[in-house]
């Protein structure tokens, strides 16, 4: 057992936001969400924090530890906690806070759903699917048949919708209407599952406009805090590419 | 609806994600494999774009396992589940990183859901019909007329605020914390929170629920899910549903019976790993494994409390029938003939369980001063 000191970010309605440390005594293996988990069950149930599935898939956990944007549920303790000082746990950034450590995420969802995020997507032919799985664990990936009654295999996307991308986004700093890498990266997405010209208008519409894809910095910040590994930076640049290829044909006259 | 934390804080946010075909219980509990079937054909219908329909195989790894097919397949028959087998051959072939030395392969139509978004979209879907649903707000204690529940007293944590609220009749469905508000009005629900571990891998190896072809037990079901496998799970009694440690042998447990279906899983880095608290319903001198997974409605009339009823037990594939068999037993005892709609109707999309809020919230945030809140912009970037 390891006894930890938690620094949690505390605001409610009409009073002052502070700071409150907590001492916890908890198992070396624990993950940081059980580290929050335990403040809340033994020493102040008053604070207010999302979780659900605690395994990285409905994306409801993600806070900052020690102001880098993740998901506790998928983080060690004994990689954030250096013996010493408290572990630093504070809401999303570009949120407005609702209480404690919890962010109001009714924009970032209306957003979503405006980008035409679907859940589900075609599953490759092959599996596993982490691309970085044959460096650490030494597995190729298999090729894999269907079911006789299945004409394909699907899953969740990878986007968890977990608002990371949001809160690491430098942009999203100066411009609070700007879409976000989240919805452009589900706009790319969308994109990328229809060939009907008038949606395929609607969408590059949408990332064309004044809060698209013009507007990010190239900061890469999305990119390099996605736990999911959904690469929202790169999906921007191939929306840009495409956006201004179409410039070009257009301007030379040949079909876009 | 009432919610001490936010919506599936509890049980359901951390269940084991499957969608079940009811052929897990088909031989040993046949009452929840004909519920899990019926609801898994209802739910496909309702909610389709939010579910991983692979289907799932259960898999015989030793003779025991063999021996069981034949009272397996009379299971699934008897529940109405369609199973059919398919050469080992063609299971590997579906499921390359199975292991090879399995002796048969029976195929059934399990199904993965997201436990968050599941319970968003029945919740957004009666915020559009007009309920109201308070997140981060716990019922502390009951209003009562002699020994009958006419309110409850509530905390909301996001503002410390404590009011009353009124109700003709109230639900608990509370999951394992059951007994805790059932206390609170002075009756006891027969029921035991029972928990489980699971461990998530870091990356997928299967694309159809992976079962072994016998009766339930610790380990024997890996369901893949987005980009992991999760290999569950076992069961023991727990007295506090709050906060459950984790043992670590039951991690090893998992690896170790996981292996003997994907022998790869020893070699996979752990993703994350969890344990959260089934409700279950008490039976006299019955082990946490062998208790039934069917849910029941207890009107608590018969402790001679009004106005109050339990729900509970149960699974998440059955979410949708336990709310069904709790509001007739509602309608009934309010004599108001209305017909459970919830077979049929698609729900809404989970987002709206947000935007709505936003909506109410934006217009009550108007009122606010913007001085009130904190700023956790990007200029506090360290």
């Amino acid at each position: 057992m390891l006894t930890v000191p938690v620094e949690i970010f505390r605001f409610k309605p009409g009073q002052a936001q502070r700071y409150d440390t907590f001492t916890v005594e908890i198992a070396e293996t624990a993950h940081v969400i059980d580290v929050i988990d335990t403040v809340w069950a033994k020493h102040d149930p008053t604070l207010t924090f999302r979780r659900a599935c605690h395994h990285s898939s409905c994306g409801s956990c993600a806070v900052r530890i020690n102001g880098a944007e993740k998901l506790p549920c998928i983080v060690r303790l004994t990689d954030v906690w250096n013996g010493r000082n408290p572990i630093r746990i504070e809401p999303l950034r570009n949120f407005p806070v609702v209480s404690d450590l919890l962010v109001e995420v009714g924009d970032f969802f209306e957003r979503m759903s405006a980008a035409s995020m679907t859940i589900t997507c075609e599953a490759e032919g092959f599996l596993p699917l982490t691309v970085d799985t044959f460096a650490v664990a030494g597995v190729l990936p298999k090729t894999v048949e269907l079911p006789d009654n299945l004409s394909r295999f699907n899953r969740f996307e990878q986007c968890i919708e977990c608002g990371i991308c949001m809160s690491a986004c430098p942009t999203m700093a100066t411009d609070n209407k700007f879409i976000g890498p989240a919805g452009l990266a589900a706009i790319y997405q969308a994109r990328h599952k229809t060939d009907d010209p008038t949606r395929v208008k609607h969408l590059l519409g949408l990332a064309d406009g004044e809060h698209g894809v013009w507007r990010c910095h190239s900061a890469f910040e999305c990119t390099e805090a996605c736990p999911q590994a959904v690469d929202p930076a790169s999906k921007i640049m191939a929306l840009r590419r495409e956006l201004a290829l179409r410039r070009l044909r257009k301007m030379f006259g040949l079909r876009i | 609806m009432i919610e001490r934390g936010e919506v599936a804080f509890g049980t359901t946010g951390r269940n084991h994600c499957l969608l079940h075909s009811g052929g897990r219980y088909c031989v040993t509990d046949q009452e929840s494999a004909i519920e899990c079937i019926d609801e898994n054909l209802i739910l496909r219908r309702i909610m389709p774009d939010l579910l991983e329909l692979n289907d799932g195989l259960f898999v015989a790894v030793t003779e025991s396992d063999l021996a069981f097919k034949e009272r397996f397949l009379e299971g699934c028959a008897a529940c109405h589940i369609p199973a059919h087998e398919v050469t080992v051959a063609r299971a590997l072939a579906m499921e390359p990183f199975l292991n090879p030395t399995i002796l048969a392969a029976i195929q059934i139509p399990d199904g993965v859901f997201e436990p968050f978004r599941f319970c968003l979209s029945f919740l957004a879907t009666a915020l559009k019909n007009g309920a109201t649903v308070r997140t981060f707000t716990e019922v502390t204690d009951f209003v009562c007329s002699d020994r009958n529940p006419t309110g409850v007293k509530i905390r909301d944590f996001r503002t410390g605020k404590t009011e009353t609220i009124g109700g003709d009749i109230i639900v608990n469905a509370a999951g394992p914390w059951a007994g805790e508000i059932a206390a609170k009005a002075g009756v006891s629900v027969p029921e035991v929170p029972t928990a489980g571990v699971m461990v998530a891998l870091d990356c997928r190896l299967n694309n159809m629920v992976l079962n072994r072809l016998n009766k339930p037990s610790d380990g024997d079901i890996v369901v893949p899910q987005r980009a992991t496998s999760v290999i569950g799970t076992t069961s023991w009694k727990v007295e506090d549903p709050d906060l459950i440690t984790i043992p670590p042998e039951h991690v090893e447990r998992m690896i170790s019976q996981g292996e003997k279906l994907i022998p790869t899983v020893r070699r996979v880095p752990m993703r994350a790993k969890m344990a959260v608290a089934r409700p279950l319903i008490a039976m006299t001198g019955t082990d946490a494994r062998e208790l039934s997974r069917t849910f029941e409605c207890f009107d608590h009339a018969r402790d001679g409390v009004n106005g109050f009823v339990t729900i509970t037990g149960g699974k998440t594939t059955t979410a949708r029938a336990m709310a069904e068999r709790v509001s007739d037993i509602v309608c009934q005892k309010l004599n108001h003939k209305a017909e459970c709609r919830t077979r049929e109707v698609p729900l809404t999309s989970y987002r709206f369980f947000f935007e709505r809020q936003n909506v109410l919230k934006r217009r009550a945030l108007a009122q606010l001063q913007t001085s009130d809140r904190p700023n956790i912009g990007f200029e506090e970037r360290t």
